[in-house]
C-alpha cells in the first residue's frame, strides 16, 4: 500500500507536468489541426529562460534565504513560460504562417515543425552546452518531506509541481470557457472559415493559442528541471510522451489532455507495482495508449476543442 | 483567410528591418565561434553577438531588406534573359572556389588550403601560381560585372567578351589544377575543377543567351525544354563527347605509386608485359576510334531522327563498355600479377579515366537508344501540337521541367551513367557513404514512399520493420544467442524472402487494428510501435543479446549459383552494386504501382477518405496493402544492412531515424518516386558535406534549418509528384483560368 501510494504520488507528479506540455500540443490541435512536432523545444526553451534567470537571481544557490524562495519559484515560473511563449509565437510566424499561406499538405507543416525542432535543439545545444544533466541551482530544499499521505512521503517539490499546474489548469479553463479569446479559440477550432465570416482574426488567434500552449510549455520546462535535470535533448521524450497523452485524452479536447497527461504519468509510475521491470515502462505506457485507442478510437474524451471546453 | 488589412508602409518596412536584422542575429549565433556551457551561460551568445563580426552579418541582414524592399524593382531585369544562368553559374564557380575539393592530399583539399600549399611550392608554373593567388577571383568578378552589364544594357559585343573571358577562364582553372595535381603526383578524386569548369560553361550560356536573344522577357524553362527536346539524345551524346574526350585525353587511368599515367602512359606503361591483346589494342587505337565511331554514328542518329543508326550506337556503346571494363581488368590484374605498388588482384590502382570512358560510351549509348525510341513520342508531340484545341495545354506542358520529348529519360540515363560509373572513382570514405547512407536511405525512402507519399499514411514507426529485416537475418544466419533449427541456417540472401515476409507479417498485424484509426492516432500508435521493438530488442536478452547487438558477426551475403561465384567482402563498391540491384528491382515494381488500380486508390484515400470510400474502395484493404509493402521494402533494406555491417545493435533503428526517413520523403516531394529518392541522398549526404564546412557537432543544426527553409519556400518538396503538382496549381501550368481537363491528364 505504501508502494502503491508512493508511486501514485510520483505518477501525479509527473503526469502534471505532462498534462502541462499536452495542452500545448492539444491547443494547436485545435486551431490548425496539426501536430506541432517542435513543441518539444518550446518546452526546453522554457526550461533554459528559467534557468537563466534562477541563475541570475540565486546564483549557485548557496545561502538563499527562506522567504525569498517563493519568489524564485515564481520567477523561474513566469521566465520560463515567458520564453518559451516567445519562442512559440516566433515558431507559428516562421515555420507554420508562411506555408499556411501557401496552402501546403499536411505534412509539409510535419516537416517544417521537425526542421525547426532540430534546429532549435541543435542551436540551444551550441550556445550553452551538449551536456544533458544540468540542473538548477540547489537554492531550497525541495526533498522536505512535508507530510504522509497513506505512508508515502510527500515532498516540497511535488506539492509545487501539482499546485502550480492545477493553478495554471484551472486558469485556462476559465480562459476558453468564458473570455473573448478562449471563444474565439474555440470559434476557430470548431470552424475556421465560419469563424472568419464572424469577424474573427484568424491569424491573430492563432498566434495566442501558440503563446498559451507555450506560457503552459515553459512552466512545465521549469518544473521539469527542477525535478530531474536539464540539457537541450531534453525536450524529446516529454514531447513524445506528452503528444501521447495529448492523443490519449482525446486530440484537440483541453481537458483531455489533462486526464491523459495524468492517467500517463500515472501508469507509466505503476509500472514497478505490478512487477514489470522498470525498463518496460515506455513498452507498457504505448500498449496502454494502443489499448485505449482501440476500444475508444477518438481517446478517453473524445475529440474537439470546442465541444469539451 | 481574413481580409488584407490597411497597414502603413512604413511600418511594414520598419517590421521587415526588424526581422531582417533579427534573422540576421540568428545567423550571427548559428555561425558563433564558441559553444557556452551551463557554466558559464552566456558565453556562446556573447562570443557570437557582442564582438566586431556581428556587424558582417547585420549588414548581411540590411542587404537583405533592400533587395525585398526594392525586389519590384529587381524583378524586371531578372526576367531578361540570361540572368538565371548568370546567377546560378557564379554561385556554382563560388562554391567551387570556396567549399570544393581541389586536390585529395593537401591537407584538407580545399582550396584555400591548395592556393596556400600552391603558393609554397618554388617552381611551380607561372600561372598556376597567379590562378590560385588572385586571378580566380579577378576573372570570376570581371566575367561576372561585364555579363551584368551587358544583361542589363543589353550590349551584345560585352556579352561575347564575357563568353569568350569564362571560356578562357575555364580552361586556365583546368590547366592550372592538371599542373598542381601532376606536380604533385596526387591520385586525384576532387570535383573543384570540374564543378568551377560546369559554372564557367553556365556564364557562357547566359553570355550567349544575351548576345542572340532580342526578346525583353526570358521564358527560361521554355528554352531550356526546347534545346532538349530539339533533337531527342542529342544532349546526351555531347555530354558523353566531352566526358570522353577529358577521359582519353588527360584523365589518369593506372596510378601505381601516385604516378598519374594517361591512357598513353599507360600503354607505355605495360610495353612488353605480356599485355593481352585486346587491351593493347585498346590502348592504342581501339579505344579512340570506338569513341570517334559511336559518338559519329549517336549524333547522326540523333540530328536526323533515325531509328537504325540510333539502335547501331545503342549496341555500339554498350559493346564499347564492355571492351573498356575488360581492357581496365587486364591490366590491372596484370599490375597485380607484376607487384606493382603492392597490388594484390584486379580493380587496384585505377584512375578515373577508365570509368570515365565507361561513362562516355554509356552515355553515347543512351543517346543512341532515346534518339531510336523517342521517335514516335516527337511525331505525337508534334501532332498534339498541331491540334489547336490543345496549343494552350502544350504550352502550359513546355513551361514544366524536363518536359521536353526525352528530356525525363534523359535526366534517368544520366543518373543511371553516374551511379554506375562515379562510385568506383570515389574515395574510401565517399564510397562508405554512399553504401551505408544514402544507399539504405534512399531504398528505406522508397519504401515509406508509398505509406506516406502514396497513401497519405503517417507513419513514424518505419523503422521498426527495418530492425524486424535486420534481427531476421541476424537469427537465419546464426547470430542470435536462440539459434535457428540446423535446416533453417542460410546465407544472408537467401534470407531475403524470409525477412519480406516477417516484415510484411509485422506490417499486417501492426495495420490492422491501427489503421482504422484516422491520421494523427495513427502517427503516435506507429511512433509506440517502433518504440516497443526498439526497446524489446534491449531488454530481450536471451533472444537478441540486448543492447550489444548480435553476438558474432553477421556474415557478409555470397552467391554460388552454378558456375557463378560472388563474394562480397570488405570492398564498400561490391555492396554498392549489390544496393543498386535491389533499388532497381524495388523501384520496377513500384513504377508500375503508381498508376495501377491500386495506385490511384491510394490517391484517393489520401484526398478524400470518405470519398474514397463511397466510390466502392475498401480502404481498410488498400491501406493495409500500403502498410505491408512499405514494411517489406523496410524488411529488405535490414537484410542488407545486417549482412553489411556484420555488427548492429538497437541504437541503430531510434526513433530519431523513423522520423528522419519521414523527412526525407516530404523533403524531396511526397509521393513522387525521384523525388523520395532525391530527398533521401541530398538529406543523407548533406551531413557527410558538412563535415568539412561546421564543427561536426554542428551539423544536425544545419540540417534543421535547411529543412525548415526548404519547407517554406517550396512546400511541395524537392520534386514534387505530378499528380500533387497538378492538385496544387490546376492542370494550367499559370493556374489562370480554369479550363477543361486534357484527355491526357485525365485520372
Amino acid at each position: 500500500m505504501t508502494d502503491f501510494m508512493s508511486y501514485l504520488v510520483l505518477g501525479i507528479t509527473r503526469g502534471s507536468m505532462y498534462a502541462l506540455i499536452a495542452l500545448g500540443y492539444t491547443l494547436v490541435y485545435g486551431v490548425l489541426q496539426l501536430i506541432n512536432f517542435a513543441h518539444s523545444e518550446v518546452f526546453m526553451s522554457g526550461a533554459f529562460g528559467s534557468y537563466a534567470i534562477v541563475h541570475l537571481l540565486v546564483g549557485d544557490g548557496k545561502g538563499t534565504p527562506a522567504w525569498a524562495v517563493p519568489f524564485v519559484l515564481i520567477a523561474g515560473i513566469l521566465s520560463g513560460a515567458i520564453t518559451a511563449a516567445a519562442i512559440a509565437w516566433t515558431l507559428e510566424r516562421v515555420a507554420y504562417r508562411p506555408l499556411r499561406k501557401r496552402g501546403a499538405p499536411k505534412l509539409a507543416f510535419l516537416i517544417s515543425a521537425i526542421g525547426a525542432s532540430f534546429f532549435l535543439s541543435q542551436l540551444a545545444g551550441k550556445l550553452f552546452g551538449r551536456l544533458t544533466s544540468n540542473s538548477f541551482p540547489a537554492f531550497w530544499d525541495q526533498n522536505h518531506i512535508i507530510f504522509h499521505l497513506f505512508g508515502a512521503p510527500v515532498r516540497t517539490l511535488q506539492i509545487v509541481i501539482v499546485g502550480s499546474a492545477v493553478v495554471m489548469m484551472l486558469f485556462l479553463d476559465r480562459l476558453v470557457s468564458s473570455t473573448k479569446l478562449g471563444r474565439s479559440i474555440r470559434a476557430v477550432s470548431e470552424d475556421a472559415p465560419t469563424a472568419a465570416l464572424m469577424g474573427i482574426d484568424i491569424d491573430k488567434t492563432i498566434s495566442r493559442t501558440f503563446i498559451i500552449g507555450g506560457l503552459l510549455g515553459g512552466a512545465a520546462g521549469f518544473l521539469f528541471g527542477l525535478n530531474f535535470s536539464l540539457g537541450n535533448t531534453m525536450g524529446f521524450l516529454p514531447g513524445v510522451k506528452a503528444f501521447a497523452a495529448a492523443v490519449l485524452g482525446g486530440i484537440g479536447n483541453i481537458r483531455g489532455a489533462m486526464i491523459g497527461g495524468l492517467v500517463l504519468g500515472i501508469v507509466e509510475n505503476m509500472v514497478p507495482v505490478v512487477h514489470i521491470d522498470t525498463s518496460w515502462t515506455d513498452v507498457v505506457a504505448f500498449v496502454v495508449l494502443v489499448l485505449v485507442l482501440m476500444f475508444r478510437p477518438t481517446g478517453i474524451l473524445g475529440e474537439r476543442l470546442g465541444r469539451a471546453a | 483567410m481574413s481580409a488584407p488589412k490597411r497597414t502603413n508602409p512604413r511600418t511594414e518596412s520598419l517590421k521587415r528591418l526588424v526581422s531582417c536584422l533579427l534573422a540576421s542575429l540568428v545567423v550571427a549565433l548559428m555561425w558563433g565561434p564558441q559553444e557556452g556551457s551551463f557554466g558559464n551561460f552566456w558565453f556562446g551568445i556573447t562570443q557570437s553577438i557582442f564582438k566586431p563580426r556581428v556587424l558582417v552579418f547585420l549588414a548581411l541582414g540590411v542587404v537583405l531588406f533592400l533587395v525585398i524592399s526594392f525586389w519590384p524593382k529587381v524583378v524586371p531585369y531578372l526576367t531578361r534573359p540570361g540572368v538565371g544562368p548568370l546567377v546560378s553559374g557564379g554561385v556554382t564557380v563560388l562554391a567551387a572556389q570556396t567549399l570544393m575539393h581541389w586536390g585529395d592530399g593537401i591537407g584538407d583539399s580545399k582550396f584555400g588550403t591548395v592556393a596556400t600549399a600552391v603558393s609554397n611550392t618554388p617552381g611551380i608554373a607561372p600561372l598556376t601560381k597567379a590562378f590560385f593567388g588572385w586571378l580566380c577571383w579577378v576573372m570570376l568578378a570581371v566575367i561576372f560585372v561585364l555579363a551584368a552589364l551587358a544583361i542589363v544594357r543589353g550590349i551584345k559585343v560585352l556579352a561575347w567578351v564575357a563568353a569568350g573571358l569564362s571560356l578562357v577562364a575555364a580552361v586556365i582553372a583546368y590547366v592550372a589544377h592538371h599542373s598542381v595535381v601532376t606536380y604533385a603526383h596526387l591520385l586525384d578524386h576532387s570535383l573543384g575543377v570540374y564543378v568551377e569548369i560546369i559554372g564557367y560553361l553556365v556564364i557562357i550560356t547566359a553570355a550567349v543567351v544575351t548576345a542572340l536573344s532580342s526578346a525583353e522577357m526570358a521564358e527560361g524553362r521554355v528554352a531550356v525544354n526546347r534545346v532538349l527536346g530539339w533533337r531527342p539524345g542529342l544532349p546526351l551524346v555531347v555530354l558523353g563527347l566531352v566526358v570522353g574526350l577529358l577521359a582519353f585525353a588527360s584523365a589518369t587511368w593506372f596510378s601505381p605509386q601516385n604516378f598519374n599515367a594517361t591512357m598513353s602512359d599507360t600503354h607505355e606503361r605495360f610495353r612488353g608485359t605480356g599485355l593481352a591483346p585486346l587491351a593493347v589494342q585498346y590502348l592504342i587505337w581501339l579505344g579512340w576510334t570506338l569513341f570517334a565511331v559511336t559518338t559519329l554514328v549517336g549524333a547522326a542518329a540523333a540530328y536526323l531522327r533515325n531509328r537504325v543508326l540510333g539502335w547501331v550506337a545503342a549496341a555500339g556503346g554498350a559493346i564499347s563498355v564492355v571492351l573498356t571494363l575488360i581492357t581496365i581488368y587486364d591490366f590491372s590484374k596484370l599490375a597485380g600479377q607484376l607487384h606493382v605498388d603492392s597490388a594484390t588482384g584486379p580493380w587496384q590502382n585505377l584512375g578515373a579515366g577508365g570509368w570515365m570512358a565507361c561513362g562516355a560510351f554509356f552515355l553515347i549509348g543512351a543517346g543512341g537508344f532515346i534518339a531510336a525510341t523517342a521517335h514516335g513520342s516527337v511525331r505525337e508531340a508534334l501532332a498534339r501540337a498541331a491540334d489547336s484545341d490543345v496549343v494552350a495545354s502544350g504550352r502550359a506542358a513546355s513551361t514544366q521541367f524536363l518536359s521536353a520529348p526525352g528530356a525525363m529519360r534523359s535526366g534517368i540515363m544520366l543518373a543511371i551513367a553516374v551511379a554506375l560509373f562515379y562510385p568506383p572513382t570515389a574515395t574510401g570514405f565517399w564510397q562508405s557513404v554512399l553504401v551505408s547512407e544514402i544507399g539504405i536511405y534512399v531504398l528505406l525512402a522508397i519504401g515509406l514512399n508509398v505509406v506516406v507519399g502514396w497513401a497519405g499514411l503517417l507513419d513514424l514507426g518505419f523503422i521498426a520493420f527495418y530492425a524486424i529485416g535486420s534481427y531476421t537475418t541476424a537469427y537465419l544466419v546464426g547470430s542470435l544467442p536462440i539459434k535457428p533449427p540446423s535446416w533453417l541456417h542460410m546465407s544472408p540472401l537467401l534470407a531475403i524472402p524470409f525477412a519480406v515476409a516477417i516484415c510484411l507479417l509485422a506490417g499486417l498485424a501492426l495495420g490492422a487494428p491501427t489503421l482504422r484509426l484516422r491520421g494523427d492516432y495513427l502517427a503516435i500508435v506507429t511512433l509506440g510501435f517502433g518504440e516497443i521493438i526498439r526497446i524489446v530488442a534491449v531488454n530481450a536478452d536471451g533472444v537478441t543479446n540486448g543492447s550489444r547487438g548480435p553476438d558474432t558477426q553477421v556474415p557478409h551475403p555470397v552467391i554460388h549459383l552454378g558456375p557463378i561465384h560472388i563474394t562480397w567482402g570488405l570492398n564498400q563498391l561490391q555492396y554498392w552494386y549489390l544496393l543498386l540491384v535491389f533499388v532497381v528491382i524495388v523501384l520496377l515494381a513500384f513504377r508500375r504501382l503508381e498508376n495501377s488500380r491500386i495506385g490511384r486508390a491510394w490517391a484517393a484515400i489520401r484526398e478524400d477518405e470518405v470519398a474514397a470510400q463511397a466510390t466502392g474502395i475498401n480502404t481498410f484493404q488498400i491501406k493495409l496493402l500500403a502498410f505491408a509493402i512499405g514494411a517489406s521494402t523496410s524488411g529488405l533494406a535490414g537484410v542488407f544492412f545486417a549482412s553489411q555491417v556484420g555488427f548492429f545493435n538497437p541504437d541503430n533503428f531510434v526513433l530519431n531515424n523513423s522520423i528522419l526517413v519521414v523527412a526525407y520523403v516530404v523533403f524531396g516531394g511526397m509521393g513522387s518516386l525521384p523525388g523520395a529518392m532525391a530527398g533521401a541522398a541530398l538529406l543523407t549526404w548533406l551531413p557527410e558535406f558538412l563535415k568539412d564546412q561546421v564543427p561536426a557537432a554542428d551539423r544536425q543544426m544545419w540540417i534543421g534549418a535547411v529543412v525548415l527553409a526548404m519547407m517554406i519556400f517550396r512546400p511541395g518538396g524537392l520534386l514534387p509528384a505530378r499528380r500533387r503538382a497538378i492538385e496544387l496549381r490546376g492542370f494550367d501550368g499559370a493556374g489562370s483560368q480554369p479550363r477543361a481537363v486534357p484527355a491526357s491528364e485525365g485520372m
